[in-house]
C-alpha cells in the first residue's frame, strides 16, 4: 500500500501536528493509506504513550481515531474539518510495543460530517470503536486559525482541491 | 430482517458460538466462554451497524438479547 500524503506535509515545512507530523519528535508520526472508501494507519506505541503499566493511553487512542477520520475528511472532501465531538468505546485495552490498525469511514451528515473509526489488532480483534462530529472549515477561516501565509494558504488550497 | 434477527447473527458472531444458542432471554454472561469484555463487543458492533451511541449505563445493565432488542428499537 502506498502511504498518503496529507496537504499539510506536503504544503507546510514546519507543520507540528501531533498526531501526523513526520517533524515532531514527540508526536505520534502517523503515516495514512488508504482503503476502498477507508483511510487507515498502522500505529505502534512505545512506553512515553504508556498509561497504566503496559497499557497504550486512551487519551492518545482518541487522538489516533480523531485524525484517521479527521483526515479522512481533508483527503476526500479537499476540505480542513474541525472535531466537534468524539465517543470512544474501550472493549479491551491496548498494549504497548503491539501493533494495531485504525480504520476510519466518514460520511455527509447535513452541515457536518459523521465518521466512524475502530481499532483492530493483528488478529482483527475489535478493541476500539469511535464515532465523531466534524465541522468543515473554509480556506478563509481556516487560514485564520492557523495564521498561514499567502504562499501557504495558495499551496495548502491547491492541495485541498479534490483530485 | 427483524431487529431480533440481525442482533442475534451480530451477537453470534462476536461470541463464536451458533445463533440457535441465543434465545432472546438468555443470560448473556452465562454462555459458555462468553465474558463482559465479548458482551461489549458485540454491543460495539451493534451501535455500528443501527449507527446508535447508547448510554453506558444501559450498556452495562444489558442482560439478554431482548433488552438489546429494546435499547436499540428506542435509540433509532
Amino acid at each position: 500500500m502506498t502511504a498518503v500524503e496529507t496537504p499539510w506535509a506536503a504544503s507546510l515545512s514546519d507543520y507540528r501536528c501531533f498526531g501526523c507530523s513526520p517533524h515532531n519528535p514527540h508526536g505520534l508520526q502517523l503515516v495514512f493509506h488508504e482503503a476502498g472508501d477507508a483511510l487507515e494507519c498502522t500505529f505502534q506505541l512505545g512506553r512515553t504513550f504508556e498509561s497504566y503499566p503496559g497499557m497504550v493511553h486512551g487519551g492518545v487512542i482518541g487522538t489516533i481515531c480523531d485524525e484517521v477520520m479527521g483526515n479522512l475528511i481533508v483527503l476526500r472532501e479537499g476540505r480542513s474539518a474541525f472535531t466537534v465531538g468524539i465517543r470512544l468505546r474501550y472493549l479491551a485495552p491496548l498494549s504497548v510495543g503491539e501493533e494495531y490498525r485504525c480504520v476510519a469511514r466518514v460520511r455527509p451528515a447535513g452541515q457536518l460530517y459523521q465518521g466512524s473509526a475502530e481499532v483492530l489488532d493483528r488478529d482483527g480483534t475489535l478493541l476500539v470503536t469511535a464515532t465523531g462530529t466534524f465541522q468543515p472549515v473554509d480556506m478563509d477561516r481556516a487560514r485564520e486559525h492557523m495564521h498561514l501565509t499567502d504562499t501557504e494558504t495558495e499551496q495548502l488550497s491547491m492541495r485541498m482541491e479534490r483530485p | 430482517m427483524t431487529t431480533l434477527e440481525t442482533l442475534t447473527e451480530i451477537t453470534a458472531e462476536a461470541f463464536g458460538v451458533p445463533a440457535a444458542e441465543l434465545s432472546p432471554d438468555r443470560d448473556l454472561r452465562g454462555i459458555d466462554g462468553v465474558d463482559s469484555v465479548k458482551v461489549l463487543r458485540a454491543i460495539a458492533r451493534i451501535e455500528q451497524r443501527y449507527d446508535v451511541e447508547l448510554e453506558d449505563s444501559d450498556v452495562f445493565a444489558v442482560k439478554t438479547l431482548g433488552d438489546l432488542v429494546t435499547l436499540i428499537e428506542k435509540a433509532q
